[in-house]
Formats: structure tokens, C-alpha cells, sequence
């Protein structure tokens, strides 16, 4: 019977094949157009890139946090100087620093671990941290300890602020240690060039920093992380060259603020940080804001925050300033703890009494380095320190630290954010159209996403921290 | 590729083993006409039962072919009832008369493989078109021309008259990977990809757009896994079947000639308001548009009254210069797009082959300036029949597009064509822009905010799309004795599309401009071998086996390289950069291997059983998972002639009904997450993990399908019904889905999820009445769909899958929702429904986002009349869609610029608004309603709005907003502009005539035909406000986003076609 003969050959040939083309199919679906395998310092290039730019991009900085504090104000669409927020608007910082920034971080902690390079470790735990303070800070409860970790948490669980700070001091903790100067090299710093020292200098200038965050709620805890830096025989970023920061360079990496600049024309600076710098005659102004293209009464002239769109481009786009050349170039640096800061705070703890210092001297010190960080010069500086507006005062050192802070942190919107909501100075007047019923933003929503993608941990930390609307203060914010 | 050829030697192996069998052979030639009306029959088929030895008749329904005495003469034609004749002896003039049929049981249709069947035996439902169904709607886009004639296909348009087209069969069945059918042309799998760049900014055709309507002969289409199960994993979602035109029965050389012209217009525009002009808050001054003058960089419309006051303009130079409505300047922008398609096919046939040459040429300028498309194409078809047992049949297909421009979709602001037009003022004069260099070669525009002037944006950036695609196959037939023949066909699908993508120096927001070269390499080869076996067991009993195996591979190349800033103007190379250049290259590669078999078994030509079963490995899967199987069944009983009950009224009678089963891989390289390069920063390269987590543990998909149905004849065909319900589970889908951003990835790669889609289709077919003189025939389809997602993940975390985003709005697959939900921003209700107002007067979002729709239709319906009068014929199809939501964000962002008739309203006492002041002139003390006369020293205004609804203490809102405000203030409530997408539109109408014979004999023609078509002439009903609510972005799962898109055009065209 043909059929059979048919049937006993097909059948042979199929099991032949069958198993020999396995191996075939396999080697075919090898993927040539990515590597398998990462090398730590390509990764740490990219992590520390990518989070400097959402840092001081568009949606985080300049049509948020910028408006928010009253540094920049928007001359046309000015939704978001109102307010007005779509819940998409905040999305870039979450999703950034999550899938971007702290998961290749991660990958280069476990690098760093499998090479034996602790520093890299180190360096990794502490930008992990900043990235996880800028969240925290930005959302309040904040998957933590779930995080980033997707073969396990598919939804992960949010964290308290609180917990989340705790568990960001140990990290910082055990970044301290991991970081040896005198272990292997590291490669592709883009903020240090490498120099352990200086990030040791960072993470403890980290740790200062939220230990004032927490320093409202749990003051002993605060004092104690000052203690161990102190027993660690650590040291803060001690000169304007330590500053922490992203450098930007030519396109297409320049800085962010210079590419927008390149195209739109949305943003002015604010009438509230003028008028503050005017007042006090502040050698800063000129480099904070741009003389404005036609001639006009004053050089500089702010505008309000929050007018309704006509009422804004009324005012003249010639006639009114545009941010400072200094944070308008394309090399321009997204700085991320300036000296300045780490003495501010340094004057602060002195104050509350965590360290033994001289807070007004150390203030004076941070008032100087900051209009060091801007090249002011001495005999000016000698003015301004010495003007009674500036001196500081010691029956209100949250007014005296939080006005020159924020001042000396213009352009950091996210930082200025939070320390103007901690310790509630300068005293600030809602945008003029605003939408929150005579209130100010004291937080970014949770992006719309969440509702949807990881929406029972969404909903337990909406019920533990309060509504998600701009208006709902965080744990560290007290009053 | 060794294992390639021992696949293939065990198919091909039994060719040689077996011995074959001599016969006795006879001629026979004859007629074949139409019993209506008595003409010739030119492509009938006339085979030898259960052979591959077959002829089709000529021009005059001649035929001729040499069987054995006793074989059975198989005559078939699609529409016609097949007649099967017995060999008695060599015939010189068989007058075979064909019984028209056009719901008949005895049609033979495709299925598939390319493998004719006669439609009574096939337990699922198939449904075709002919030739001129498709040829006379001439459109450029071939899918468009499926619209509204088959019952359970959707086609969406996706925008304007040069862009891509969706084809949808019974619903969607996967969540997240393609949902259109696999189109097959004469056994040849065809790529319908639309590759949609790296920049969204044009519609770029789907791939079947390449086939010239005028080279195909019919369109098959097997609606659903039941009927495709032999196509494996790519006919989940169905498949078009297109068959070319052959040569085949063709005497001497048979020239045609077709030409066609035809003229596009639009269709809708949004409905514009004239009252009002550029500006903000009523003002507006120009200067320099930029904000140099009067709201002179504002882009929207909510400026001074069209009144004729005299106000400086942007092209007034500084001069006061009335202020006056141009209503048409959107209108006038576009033009009458003329198409003109022309071909010439030759056709001839021989004892010894077949063939049929033909040449095709397309070119079209379309409705937005300076854009076109042009086509030429070539079809060979041949068929050699070296041996009585040996025939071998090529297709060669060489298609070369160009387009040197295609129209700007989308929103993005130096392509976009619509994006113009809805931030606009509506006092502008279009001509006063026709010029758009002033003398240095800067743009000259109305605004210099944000846009360029759309003429240099039509003329400066543009889009141009080379693409050079060659299908081919070539097939050997042996028969190896009487009942068993072999086939072997190896095919190939192969084109490159090359993109220029320019935006010129001094566009605005792109001051340097930019150059982009994008380019595709794509081949598609499939190799196939099949014995199959026809025999009858005995009086009773007939069998249909066949068996065979496929080696499948794909390979896709692209390679994009970007000068994101030119150094210098008006060159358009990538070295002419002032930036590094910005370069990706992606390439992949697929295979698989599958065996495959089929069964049908038969008694007593009234009862069949079909069977098939296939076996795929694909590389896509992990070694673990790579095989997998899946079966079908399915049988259909002629019941009038089980039971005999014929009758005058009842003519036949058929069930049928199937269960299958389809297994699905899924693209390269889904299993192992890896590290990509970004350009470097300074000297230090970039690497950072995917973004998606994928996943080494991946299985098969499954499609699981079940369907019956019945058609019923009545009055000798007079009525014909055919019913089919259906029930498809797709279950193990491999989807990328989003996940929460907190997990590290954006996407994650799983295996879970079930859709669930249930439906309806009904064709009914009715020829009221038919006369020698005068015919009525009515075709109507209605298919319904209801569709469900059953299930995301196995673990029950994930409650929605993303499909697509236009701003704030999601499209979702969301458990225990119809596929394709739309998600977005809601009005906050108190709970008697009422919209919460907040204190500034504006409607308060719902703080969680709200379900807002689905974008599948309900139902589709259509009605077809056609009416032959001697050689006239007229047709008309109308067809509808219903149910389904649409958002629309060309009503959004219409809304916010004030440009739309819908926000007059409230702007002005004419228009109802309410007069208000300002107490102290202040506006942030909020307005107050005059009553009585205002206090004196404050201004009156006329355009007071009351947004209806509730305040937080439930009382009715009073709070009074400029009509500016009042409509702005609800532009981000996405629920406001989600419509119901349901429309009725008049498809086509057609309207021919056949010239006589006798005419035109003498002039050497065989025949000659005249026809205008009207395509998409008339939106009977919509409920979608300024737009066609049949629109799209692309041709992918995020449906039912309107976004700034393209408006739909109208055509009309006229045909010549010449037979010689």
C-alpha cells in the first residue's frame, strides 16, 4: 500500500527534523541588537543623566516646582502657574525615577558587588537616595522597600515618609562605608569624575539634609545621624567646587532649560523673586534674571504668578524678563547639593541645637558661598552680608535661614520646594488666578497611571496620607 | 540550513517512490454560457474532478482540455451554480449552460491554502467579493474597498486620502499584538504592517495599499479561526484570501484597457464660528506676532468682534485694517485631489501555458497642497504545463511607490496640517498666506508664536516615501496518479521602503530645521510542500486528505539616522548637521517550521466532515514552549437534500457548525531583557536596562473558536439567508503590559489574559425582482460583537492593560469591560448627578479617572441595492455603524482656541451672554450680574457664562466666567468630548454601462464598459460634532482617539475599461 510507505517516511523525517531545529529556533531568536550584559560605568553615566534631566526639565522644574516657590512665572499657557494640573502632568519624576533611574542603579549595586568594587555600590546607594528623597518629597508615601523589584512586586506596596527617610539613612549609611577612596577605581562619573572623597562629602551632606527634613518629627533620630557622621569622623561638601551637580555640555546634551529656551517663549521670571532681590539691592539679581528687551522703568521686571493667559502676554514679552543668561546656557549645571546648602543646613542644626556651632556664622558663611557660586565679589558681598535684612536672626531662624535659602537655591525648584514648605519662609501669596482656593501646592499628585496599573497600594496610601490633591501636606511638613 | 532541505526531502520524498499510472485520454471542447442571459461566460473553471488538470473558458466561453473517459468535468464560477459533467467520449462542441446562483449552495470558494472547495462542504462561514466589486471603487488604498460589503469586517479609514486603513474581522481577539487578518495573495502571505516611523508625523499606508485593485479577480475572506486553522498562528484574526487575474481560457492576445479619474474633496470640516476673531479677552493689536502687540502671539480666536473694526494685521504692516470673518480660510486651503489610475493587461493561453501581463499606474495629488503619490506596478502570471503531470505556475509582482510628499497628521507643530487650523484666528485670510517667504526667506504667517504658515509647512516640510516591493512565487503541480498530487511553492514578500523626512530652516519651534532618513528592509519567505489525496471509497463516501509542511521566516531591517539640527538651509543630507547625528538600526529575525494535514471526509454529497490539525515551532518561544498543536473540526449537512425536502418555496437548506483551535508565537526576541547603547554624553557612553521586563518562560497563545449557522434558499434563490454565530476565547495572550512604574519597568511581558468575543452575522440576500429585462438585487449585512475582557494576568493583579493615550485619555483592556475602553477625567457628580462647580466657577475633575466608553461599534449593518436595466446598472450602498464612543480632540483643543461654532454661545449679548462687571474694576474680585444698570466708573461686559451645575454646598452655581474662561474651564474634563462614534453614510453608488456587442465589434473591441463611482459622498447621520467619527490615528489597538486628524475625503471617479 503506497499510502503507508508515504506515512512511515513522513513520519520518520518529522521526528528528525523536529529535534534538530530546536537548537536552530533557539540560536535564531538571539537578540543581535542589545547587549546582555551591562558595565557599570555605561550605567552610571546614563542613570545619572537621565535623573538630572527630569530633575531640571519641564514637568518637575520649570512648569512646577519653579512656579510653585515663585522663581519663574509663565507669560502664556499658564494652567500650571494657576494650578491647573491634568493628572498626567506628574508623571516624568515617577516614572523616571523609578524604571530609568533607581532600577539601572540598582544594577550597578549588583555589579559593584559581583566585581568586588564597593565604591560603585557606594556611589550608586547615594544617588539612589537623592533620587528616592526627590520622590518622596515630591509624592509623600512612596513605594520603598517593594521597589523596583518586579519579579516579586508586580504592585508594589507604598511606604510611609517616614519609613522611607529611615530606611534612606541606613542606605546612606552603608554608602559611607562601601565608598573607599583607596579601594578600585570607578569609571563614568559625570558629577565627581570619579573622586571618591567627594562622594563620601555627598552622602553625608545627603544625610544632613534629611536629617532636617525629619527634624519636626523625630528630632532625636536627627540628632543622632549628625552624631554618627560626626563619630564617623565624616566631613560635608566644604567649597563651591564640591557642589554636587550635573554638568551639562553641547547639544544634544545641553542643559534642559537652554534646549526649551531654544524654541518657546512660555516663561518669565517671577515678580516675587525680584521684588525680594530688589529690596534687598541683591548683587544676585542680574545673574537670576534677563534685562528686559525693550527699555522699561526698572532692568528687570518680574511678573506676577498665576495671571490668566491675557492678562500674562499682556504684560509684553519685550517688557519683561526672562530667567538670568547664567541658567539659560546650554553648559548650564542642574546642581544637586550646593556648598551653600550643606552650610545652611550645617547653621540650622547648630540652631535647633543637634550640633554645638555658631548658627549666625555659619549663615553668614552659606550667604557667602552662595554669591561665591555666582561669582559676586567681595567688596559686594562684604555690602550685602552686612545690610540688617540679610543679618541673621537668631528670635527667627527659620525666617532668616528660609529667606536666604531660598534665595540662594534659585533654580533648584524641587529643593526650594521642600525646604520652603518645611520651614515655611519666605511667606509666599497664591498665584493671582489660582485654582486652590487661596492656597499654594504643598505636593505633586500621584500620576494618573497608578489608578489604574497598581491601584489597591494607590488607594491604602491615599487613604493613609489624605486626598491626592496638591493641597495635602506631607508627613515632614508640619504646620 | 541543512535541517531546511531534510524538511523538505521528507515531503517531497514519496514524489519518487511512487509509481504512476497511463490512461486514456479524449478532447474536449465546448461553450460555456449563462442561462440568464444566454452570453458567453469568459473564466469559468473547467477541471478534471480531483486533478489539477483544469482550463478556464475565453472571452467567448470557449474552452478546451484534454480527460480520460469516465473522469468527472468539474464546471465552476463564482456566483454560479457548479455543474459536474461525466466524460463519455472526445466532444467537439459541449454546450454547457450555467445556472446563476449568486447565494448558492454550489458555489465554490477559496479556503485555505489557495484550496477551491465547493462552499456546501465548508462548516464555517466564507463570504467574497468579485472583480468589479473592488476594481470599480478604485481605492488607492485597497482595504477601503472591503467597507460595508462583508458581514463582521469593519474597515476604519484612518484619515484624509493618502493614509492607512484598519480591517477588523469579528472583533478583536488580542489584547495587545495585531488584530487584523492575514491577507494571502494566490497563496503568497503578504505583509500589512504599517510601520509608523519614529516621529507619528504622517499616516503612512498599511502594506496590502500596494496591490493594484485592478489585477484581482475576487476577495475571499475567512472570517475567524474556524475556517483558517490551516494558516496557523497568524489566523486568529481571519484571513483575505485575494485571488489575481490569470490567463487562463484566454484566446489569442486579450488586451484591456482600463483608465480611471477620479476627484477627491472634503468630506467634513469642523463647523468654524465667524464671529469672533484672533486674540485674548476681546483684544488684539498686531505687531509682531509674538506678543509684541495686543495678544499678537496668541494663537486662539477669542479676540474682537469680526465687526469691520480697523485693527493693524499681520500682513497690514502696522496700518489699521478692518477686522473681518473669512469663513472659508480652512476650507480654501485644501484642493480637489485628482487621482488617475490607468492599466493595460495583456492576456493569452496555449496548450502549453497561460499568462497574463499587466501594467498598472496611480498617481494622485491630494486635497492638502503639495502632496501626492504615485504607483506603478507589474503582475506577471503564468502557468507552464510542461507535462501532463507537471504544470508550474510564477507570479511575479514588481510594485515601486513614490511619494514625494504625503499629507501632515497628528499633532505635532512643524508637520501637523489640522494642528494649524484648530489653534487659528478666524479673521485670517488663507490667500494673504498663500506667499509664506517674505523676501530674506523667513516665514511669513499670521503668528509667530508657535506656527509656521501652513503653505510653507505643505510646501517646505515634507514627507517622502520611496518604496520597491516585489511578490513573487513559484509552484510546481505533479500529479502523481489519479487522485494523488504533489505541490511545492516557495514565495517571498520583499520590499524596502526608504523615508525622507524634512523640516526645513526657520520653521518655527525648529529654527534649525532637521533631516531624518528612515529606512525598512522587510522579506517574507514561505516555503511549502503538500501531497494531497482525493478519493471516492465508495457510492457513498468521498475522502479529502492532504498533508504537508511550512518553513516560515521573516526578517525585518530598519535603520534611521537623524540630523536633528541642519548647519545650513535648504540642504537636506545627513551630513549637513550641526549636531552629531542621531542614528538607530533594528533588525530581527523569525522562523518557523510547521506540518500540517486536513480531512474531509463526504456522504453522499450532502454531509461533511472536515478535520485539520497543525503543528508549528517557532524561534520566537523558549526551547521549553516552541511546539505546540492545535486541531479543528467542523461539518456541514445539506439538509434539503438529507431530508429531500426541496420544495418551490424552500430551495435549500444547510447547517453547519465547527469548533477550532489556533496557537500564536509572537515577534523575536521576547524572552531575555537586555542593556541598550544611547548616544554617548561627552566621551562616556550610555547603557541602561529595557524598559520592558520580558520573559523566558513564554507559551503559545490561544484562540479557541466555536460556530454555527445555517443557510436557508427561498423562491429558487430569490432569498437567501445565512446566519452564523460564534463564540471565540482567546486565552495565554502574550501582551506587554503596562505596569506601574514603581516595579522598575514600564512594560511588562506576560502570558495571561482572556478575551471573550461572542457574536452575530446575518447576509441576506433578496432579488425582489427579476426580469429578462430588469433585475433588483438587495444585499444586506449586519454583524454584531460583543466582546469581553475575561482575565489579565493569572494573578488577578492587574486590572487594565493600555492600548493607547491622546492626552489624558486611556483606551484600555480592562477586566470584565468590552474591549478598547476609554478611560479618562470626569465631571465629579453629587449623587443627584449634578455637576460639582468649584469656587473659581469651573467644574471640578473627578479626582479618579472614570470609565468613559468603548470604542467597538455595537453593530454594523449595511444594504446594497443594485439594479441592472438591460446594460445599465445602478448600485447603492449605504452602511452603518452604531454604538461605540469617540473622543475627540479636535472638539478639545477646538473648544480652548474658541475657534469652533460651538463656543459662540454666551460670547456676546447676541449670543445670550450674560452682562457682568467687575466691582472697582478688579477682576480677581469676581464678577457681578448687572441688574438694573451697573455702577458707574466699571466696565460693562456682554459674554457672562454660568457654568450648570452645583457648588460644594450642593446649591446651583452662579459664579458668572467670560465666556473665555467658561470654556476653557472645562477642556481638561475629557468626558466632555467623548462621542457616541455611530454613523450612516452613503458608501457608494455606482452607475455603468455595458456598450453592445454589436456595437463595438466593429471598432476590434470585445467589450466595452463605462462606470461612475461615488465613494463616501454623504454622512447620512452622526452624532460626533465636527468630525467624521470614522477616524484614526494608525491602524493599531488604540482606537477611538480623534486627534487634530486629516478630514475624510468624498470621490468620484469614472472608468473606461476596453477589452480587445
Amino acid at each position: 500500500m503506497k499510502l503507508k510507505y508515504i506515512t512511515i517516511i513522513l513520519s520518520g523525517a518529522l521526528l528528525l527534523s523536529a529535534a534538530s531545529c530546536k537548537k536552530e529556533l533557539a540560536d535564531i531568536n538571539q537578540n543581535p541588537n542589545n547587549s546582555q550584559t551591562a558595565q557599570p560605568d555605561y550605567l552610571l553615566t546614563a542613570a545619572t543623566k537621565v535623573t538630572a534631566d527630569t530633575y531640571w526639565g519641564t514637568a518637575n522644574n520649570m512648569d512646577a516646582s519653579l512656579l510653585f516657590v515663585q522663581y519663574w512665572a509663565k507669560i502664556q499657557y499658564t494652567d500650571p502657574d494657576r494650578y491647573i494640573y491634568s493628572n498626567s502632568a506628574f508623571q516624568d519624576l515617577w516614572t523616571v525615577g523609578y524604571s530609568k533611574s533607581i532600577v539601572n542603579l540598582n544594577q550597578i549595586i549588583k555589579l559593584g558587588d559581583e566585581q568586588a568594587n564597593t565604591s560603585y555600590k557606594g556611589v550608586a546607594l547615594v544617588l539612589r537616595s537623592w533620587v528616592f528623597t526627590l520622590l518622596t518629597e515630591a509624592y509623600g508615601n512612596i513605594p520603598y522597600k517593594q521597589a523596583a523589584n518586579i519579579d516579586q512586586y508586580l504592585t508594589p506596596a507604598y511606604d510611609t515618609q517616614k519609613d522611607v527617610y529611615f530606611a534612606l539613612l541606613d542606605d546612606l549609611k552603608t554608602a559611607q562605608t562601601a565608598l573607599n577612596p583607596s579601594g578600585k577605581a570607578i569609571a563614568g562619573d559625570v558629577i565627581y569624575g570619579n573622586n571618591i572623597t567627594l562622594w563620601k562629602k555627598f552622602a553625608n551632606s545627603l544625610r544632613l539634609r534629611i536629617a532636617l527634613r525629619i527634624a519636626d518629627r523625630e528630632p532625636a533620630k536627627a540628632k543622632q545621624v549628625l552624631a554618627d557622621i560626626q563619630t564617623e569622623g565624616g566631613s560635608y561638601i566644604s567649597a563651591n567646587a564640591e557642589t554636587a551637580q550635573f554638568t551639562y555640555v553641547d547639544s544634544p546634551n545641553q542643559n534642559p532649560i537652554s534646549n526649551l529656551f531654544d524654541t518657546r517663549d512660555d516663561y518669565r521670571i517671577s515678580k516675587t523673586i525680584v521684588d525680594k532681590l530688589f529690596a534687598l539691592n541683591d548683587p544676585r539679581l542680574p545673574v537670576y534674571a534677563s534685562p528686559t528687551k525693550d527699555a522699561t522703568p526698572q532692568t528687570y521686571v518680574g511678573i506676577p504668578n498665576g495671571l490668566l493667559v491675557g492678562d500674562a502676554s499682556n504684560l509684553g514679552f519685550t517688557k519683561t524678563s526672562k530667567p538670568g543668561t547664567y541658567f539659560l546656557a546650554p553648559h548650564a549645571p542642574a546642581v544637586i547639593i550646593s556648598y551653600a546648602e550643606t552650610l545652611f543646613d550645617q547653621a540650622e542644626a547648630a540652631a535647633r541645637g543637634f550640633i554645638t556651632g555658631d548658627a549666625a556664622g555659619l549663615y553668614k558663611q552659606a550667604v557667602t558661598a552662595s554669591l561665591k557660586q555666582y561669582g559676586i565679589a567681595d567688596a559686594a558681598i562684604a555690602t550685602y552680608t552686612a545690610l540688617p535684612a540679610v543679618q541673621y536672626d537668631a528670635g527667627n531662624y527659620k525666617k532668616s535661614i528660609g529667606e536666604q535659602k531660598w534665595i540662594a537655591l534659585f533654580g533648584q525648584g524641587l529643593e526650594a520646594f521642600t525646604e520652603w514648605r518645611r520651614l515655611d519662609y519666605p511667606q509666599l501669596q497664591p498665584a493671582v488666578a489660582g485654582t486652590l482656593s487661596g492656597k499654594l501646592p504643598v505636593r505633586f499628585i500621584y500620576p494618573g497611571t497608578e489608578q489604574s496599573l497598581n491601584g489597591a497600594s494607590y488607594s491604602a496610601a491615599v487613604a493613609s496620607q489624605g486626598a491626592d490633591v496638591l493641597t495635602t501636606k506631607l508627613w515632614f511638613d508640619v504646620n | 540550513m541543512l535541517k531546511n532541505y531534510k524538511f523538505l526531502l521528507a515531503i517531497l520524498l514519496p514524489f519518487f517512490l511512487i509509481q504512476t499510472v497511463a490512461a486514456q485520454s479524449v478532447k474536449i471542447s465546448g461553450t460555456v454560457t449563462a442561462k440568464s442571459d444566454g452570453l458567453p461566460l469568459p473564466g469559468v473553471s473547467v477541471a478534471v474532478k480531483g486533478t489539477n488538470n483544469g482550463v478556464q473558458t475565453a472571452a467567448d466561453g470557449k474552452f478546451s482540455l484534454n480527460a480520460n473517459v469516465n473522469d468527472v468535468l468539474r464546471v465552476s464560477y463564482l456566483g454560479f451554480a457548479t455543474q459536474e459533467i461525466t466524460v463519455k467520449q472526445a466532444e467537439t462542441n459541449l454546450q454547457i449552460v450555467l445556472q446563476d446562483a449568486p447565494n448558492s449552495l454550489n458555489e465554490v470558494v477559496i479556503t485555505a491554502l489557495n484550496i477551491s472547495k465547493d462552499k456546501k462542504t465548508l462548516g464555517y462561514s466564507v463570504q467574497g467579493l468579485k472583480s468589479k466589486d473592488i476594481a470599480e471603487a478604485k481605492e488607492t488604498n485597497l482595504v477601503n474597498a472591503l467597507a460595508g460589503k462583508i458581514a463582521g469586517v469593519q474597515v476604519t479609514n484612518s484619515q484624509g486620502d493618502m493614509g492607512s486603513s484598519r480591517v477588523i474581522i469579528r472583533g478583536e481577539t488580542s489584547i495587545g499584538s495585531n488584530n487584523q487578518p492575514l491577507f494571502v495573495v494566490d497563496g503568497v502571505v503578504v505583509d500589512n504592517t504599517q510601520y509608523l516611523g519614529t516621529n507619528g508625523s504622517r499616516d503612512f499606508a498599511n502594506g496590502i495599499a500596494d496591490l493594484s485593485s485592478e489585477d484581482i479577480e475576487s476577495v475571499t475572506v475567512l472570517k475567524g479561526p474556524n475556517a483558517a486553522a490551516l494558516y496557523g498562528y497568524r489566523a486568529a484574526a481571519g484571513v483575505i484570501l485575494i485571488k489575481t487575474k490569470t490567463g487562463k481560457g484566454a484566446k489569442g492576445l486579450g488586451v484591456t484597457i482600463n483608465s480611471n479619474t477620479s476627484f477627491s474633496t472634503v468630506n467634513i470640516l469642523p463647523d468654524y464660528q465667524n464671529e469672533y476673531g484672533q486674540g485674548s479677552n476681546g483684544k488684539f493689536s498686531y505687531v509682531d506676532g509674538k506678543g509684541g502687540g495686543v495678544n499678537d502671539g496668541v494663537d486662539e480666536s477669542w479676540g474682537p468682534a469680526l465687526d469691520g473694526s480697523l485693527i493693524p494685521q499681520f500682513y497690514s504692516n502696522g496700518q489699521a485694517v478692518p477686522f473681518v470673518a473669512h469663513p472659508d480660510n480652512v476650507k480654501d486651503f485644501f484642493k480637489t485631489g485628482v487621482t488617475l489610475n490607468n492599466g493595460v493587461a495583456l492576456a493569452g493561453s496555449s496548450d502549453k501555458a497561460d499568462y497574463r501581463l499587466s501594467y498598472n499606474n496611480l498617481h494622485q495629488t491630494g486635497i492638502v497642497p503639495n502632496t501626492s503619490q504615485g504607483r506603478n506596478s507589474f503582475l506577471l502570471n503564468s502557468t507552464f504545463r510542461l507535462s501532463p503531470k507537471l504544470t508550474v505556475t510564477t507570479i511575479a509582482n514588481y510594485i515601486k511607490d513614490d511619494a514625494d510628499n504625503l499629507p501632515g497628521a497628528g499633532g505635532r507643530r512643524a508637520t501637523s496640517t489640522m494642528l494649524q487650523f484648530t489653534w487659528f484666528g478666524r479673521q485670517v485670510d488663507i490667500n494673504q498666506l498663500k506667499n509664506y517667504k517674505d523676501a530674506s526667506g523667513n516665514t511669513f504667517n499670521w503668528n509667530n508664536s508657535y506656527y509656521s504658515n501652513p503653505y510653507w509647512l505643505a510646501y517646505e516640510n515634507t514627507v517622502g516615501q520611496h518604496k520597491n516591493r516585489i511578490i513573487g512565487s513559484i509552484e510546481l503541480n505533479y500529479k502523481i496518479f489519479e487522485g494523488l498530487s504533489a505541490n511545492l511553492r516557495t514565495s517571498t514578500d520583499y520590499y524596502n521602503d526608504r523615508r525622507k523626512i524634512k523640516v526645513a530652516y526657520g520653521t518655527n519651534g525648529t529654527p534649525y530645521g532637521s533631516y531624518e532618513e528612515d529606512n525598512y528592509a522587510v522579506t517574507e519567505t514561505n516555503t511549502e510542500a503538500r501531497l494531497q489525496y482525493t478519493k471516492k471509497l465508495n457510492n457513498d463516501f468521498s475522502l479529502d486528505v492532504l498533508g504537508g509542511g511550512n518553513i516560515a521566516s521573516n526578517l525585518f531591517e530598519q535603520n534611521d539616522q537623524v540630523a536633528p539640527k541642519l548647519a545650513v538651509a535648504g540642504l537636506y543630507t545627513l551630513s549637513n548637521s550641526r549636531d552629531p547625528l542621531v542614528s538607530s538600526n533594528y533588525y530581527s529575525n523569525r522562523k518557523t517550521y510547521s506540518y500540517f494535514a486536513s480531512a474531509q471526509i463526504g456522504y453522499k454529497n450532502y454531509a461533511f466532515i472536515n478535520l485539520t490539525g497543525r503543528n508549528d515551532w517557532s524561534s520566537t518561544l523558549p526551547a521549553a514552549n516552541l511546539s505546540y498543536f492545535y486541531p479543528s473540526v467542523n461539518g456541514s449537512l445539506i439538509l434539503s437534500e438529507a431530508l429531500d425536502i426541496k420544495s418551490d418555496v424552500l430551495s435549500y437548506a444547510k447547517l453547519r457548525g465547527g469548533w477550532s483551535k489556533v496557537g500564536k508565537a509572537t515577534t523575536a526576541y521576547q524572552l531575555q531583557n537586555t542593556y541598550n547603547f544611547t548616544a554617548p554624553f561627552g566621551a562616556n557612553p550610555q547603557q541602561s536596562l529595557s524598559s520592558v521586563d520580558l520573559n523566558d518562560k513564554l507559551k503559545s497563545e490561544t484562540t479557541t473558536s466555536a460556530e454555527a449557522g445555517f443557510e436557508l434558499g427561498f423562491f429558487q434563490d430569490r432569498v437567501h439567508l445565512d446566519v452564523t454565530a460564534y463564540n471565540t476565547n482567546s486565552i495565554n495572550q502574550i501582551v506587554t503590559v503596562d505596569v506601574s512604574p514603581t516595579t522598575g519597568y514600564s512594560q511588562k511581558l506576560i502570558n495571561g489574559g482572556r478575551i471573550n468575543n461572542k457574536g452575530i452575522e446575518v447576509q441576506l440576500g433578496l432579488t425582489p425582482i427579476k426580469s429578462k429585462e430588469f433585475t433588483w438585487d438587495i444585499t444586506t449585512n449586519y454583524s454584531l460583537n460583543r466582546s469581553k475582557v475575561a482575565k489579565l494576568d493569572d494573578e488577578g493583579r492587574l486590572q487594565s492593560i493600555i492600548l493607547g493615550t491622546d492626552r489624558t485619555v486611556q483606551v484600555l483592556a480592562a477586566l470584565g469591560r468590552p474591549y478598547g475602553t476609554l478611560y479618562g477625567n470626569a465631571y465629579t457628580r453629587d449623587a443627584s448627578g449634578q455637576i460639582v462647580i468649584g469656587a473659581n466657577g469651573t467644574p471640578v475633575i473627578n479626582p479618579t479617572k472614570q470609565y468613559l466608553g468603548k470604542f467597538t461599534p455595537n453593530w454594523l449593518g449595511s444594504i446594497n441595492n443594485s439594479f441592472t436595466y438591460k446594460r445599465i446598472n445602478l448600485g447603492f450602498l449605504v452602511d452603518a455603524r452604531f454604538g461605540g464612543s469617540i473622543y475627540s480632540n479636535t472638539n478639545r483643543t477646538g473648544t480652548y482656541t474658541g475657534v469652533l461654532a460651538s463656543t459662540l454661545p454666551g460670547r456676546g449679548a447676541a449670543n445670550g451672554g450674560i452682562s457682568y462687571y467687575y466691582p472697582g474694576n478688579n477682576a480677581s474680585a469676581g464678577a457681578v450680574r448687572v441688574s438694573g444698570s451697573a455702577p458707574a466708573g466699571v466696565t460693562v461686559y456682554n459674554d457672562g457664562m454660568v457654568f450648570k451645575g452645583v457648588k460644594a454646598d450642593g446649591t446651583a452655581n452662579t459664579t458668572i466666567l467670560p465666556a473665555q474662561s467658561y470654556y476653557k474651564g472645562f477642556t481638561n474634563v475629557d468626558e466632555a468630548f467623548v462621542y457616541d462614534a455611530s454613523y450612516i453614510k452613503l458608501r457608494e453608488v455606482k452607475l455603468g454601462y455595458t456598450f453592445p456587442a454589436n456595437w463595438i465589434k466593429s471598432i476590434g473591441l470585445q467589450s466595452a464598459t463605462l462606470s461612475v463611482v461615488g465613494r463616501n459622498l454623504w454622512i447620512i447621520h452622526k452624532n460626533a460634532p465636527n468630525i467624521d467619527p470614522e477616524t484614526a490615528f494608525n491602524t493599531g489597538n488604540g482606537q477611538g482617539l480623534e486627534d487634530l486628524t486629516l478630514p475624510t475625503v468624498r470621490n468620484i471617479g469614472f472608468n473606461i475599461n476596453l477589452k480587445f
